[in-house]
Formats: C-alpha cells, sequence, structure tokens
C-alpha cells in the first residue's frame, strides 16, 4: 500500500492540530501501529515548532509544507519552511543528559529526540527554503 | 489533558489523563504546581497519558527540581512502551524514578 498525504498550513501552533488529524487518517487506513503514530506525532510537533518559534520567532504569517509517503518499507516525511537556514544535523547542541537532577539544564531536548526516533535524517538549502527529509523504516 | 488528584498517607497521587504537547504544556505546569503542596512524596501515574511532547518533558523536570529542592520525593509510574522509550532517550529515567505500576511505588 502506497499513501501520500500532503499539507500546508500557517506558521501558527494553532495548526498543531491538523498534524495530529492527518496522521489519525493515515493511522487508519494503514494500520499504523501504535509506537509509530506517537513517533510521528512527537517528531512533526518537535520540528514544526523549532520552526515557528526558532524560524519564523513566532510570526504566524508564513507557510510550512509537510508531505507524508507511506510505502511498503518505510515512511519518508519531508518538512519544507522558508526560515533562515537551519539544519538541525549540524546546528543543534547536544543536550546534557549526564548531570544530576539539580544541574541538568531545562530544555533543549526536542531535536534529539527526532534524531533517535528516525532511522535517516537528510537536510538540503534550496531556492531559499529549507528541506528536512526524515525517514522512519518499517520493523518487519 | 486532566489531572485527578488524590492524597494517600502523606502521598499525593496525581494521574495524569491524555496529551501534553505544545499547546498545553504551561496548562499542565500550571496545574501540577497548583496540586503538589506540602506532600513528601509525588507520585505521578502517567498509566492513561497517551502522548508526551518535550516541552511536557521541560514541565516534569522542572517539577523534579522544585520537589528535590524541598526534599520531597518524587516518582513516575506506568508508562506506556513508546513514552517510556522517549524518557529513556532523554536520560529521564536516570533522575526520576520510574516504576511499573503504582502498586509498585507504593510499597517501595
Amino acid at each position: 500500500m502506497n499513501l501520500k498525504r500532503s499539507l500546508r498550513f500557517a506558521s501558527d501552533l494553532r495548526e498543531l492540530e491538523r498534524i495530529q488529524s492527518v496522521i489519525k487518517e493515515l493511522e487508519k487506513e494503514a494500520d499504523w501501529p501504535p509506537d509509530l503514530v506517537y513517533q510521528v506525532n512527537l517528531v512533526l510537533e518537535e520540528l514544526v515548532v523549532n520552526v515557528i518559534n526558532y524560524g519564523y520567532g513566532g510570526d504566524p504569517n508564513h507557510e510550512i509544507e509537510i508531505d507524508l509517503n507511506w510505502e511498503a518499507d518505510k515512511l519518508t516525511v519531508e518538512i519544507v519552511d522558508d526560515a533562515p537556514a537551519f539544519n538541525p544535523l549540524k546546528d543543534n547542541p547536544e543536550p546534557d543528559l549526564t548531570s544530576k537532577l539539580e544541574n541538568r539544564p531545562i530544555g533543549g531536548l526536542g531535536i534529539y529526540l527526532v534524531h533517535h526516533l528516525m532511522d535517516e535524517i537528510k537536510y538540503r538549502r534550496e531556492q531559499g527554503r529549507n528541506h528536512l527529509t526524515l525517514i522512519k523504516r518499517r520493523e518487519k | 489533558m486532566d489531572i485527578d488528584v488524590e492524597r494517600k498517607n502523606e502521598t499525593l497521587i496525581a494521574k495524569v489523563t491524555g496529551r501534553v504537547d505544545s499547546a498545553n504544556a504551561r496548562e499542565f505546569e500550571q496545574a501540577l504546581s497548583g496540586a503538589i503542596g506540602d506532600d513528601s512524596k509525588v507520585i505521578l501515574d502517567l498509566g492513561a497519558l497517551s502522548y508526551i511532547s518535550s516541552s511536557g518533558l521541560r514541565v516534569l523536570l522542572l517539577v523534579a527540581k522544585a520537589l528535590r529542592n524541598k526534599g520531597a520525593e518524587f516518582a513516575l509510574c506506568s508508562l506506556s512502551d513508546p513514552i517510556r522509550e522517549v524518557f529513556e532517550i532523554s536520560g529521564f529515567d536516570k533522575i526520576i524514578p520510574i516504576y511499573g505500576s503504582l502498586m509498585e511505588v507504593m510499597e517501595d
């Protein structure tokens, strides 16, 4: 089964609900396991929130595109935005995961979670836009 | 997201139901800090938590730090497998005790 979904939405946190409802559709149509549903929701929230808050500085008047492509062996997600160049593979500091509770810094986990939950991440800057491609392979 | 609170002996048990995401993390933080009083032990039962993102993890870390400063104990229980995985990736399992069930925490 090959299923595709494309979304274009404003750079507004209230749009996260639309992403959730598209994932809900895919969950039903493609019979996604609960782990995958959670991971895809999480990864999209972390990345979209990052683009809105840091890329656009909270300005809701931009557009973000998401393409989801569910194939026999993998899910491919592409996120496109026209915010300043941001390569989450290079420009994101590693969080501190070892300090004691008292010294553990608050925050900085979002992009780190994306790295660990996806199998492959590719970034390219093309015609003034960030293209982030994420691949999650299906478990056999 | 809903939080149901009960107290047994000196322990506050807060059961979190639903989603915690960027949209309601602030509300989650206010609800938790409002619910926690001078309790010497606080347990969050996450068995009915369906979703949490890094914005919710941030709140749990704030609560854990605040309780540590007050000398109170803090524990989590009943995490679903995908949520537990996210806590492990984040290294939270090393700084906040996580139990399989509410019964296990109460007996500990």
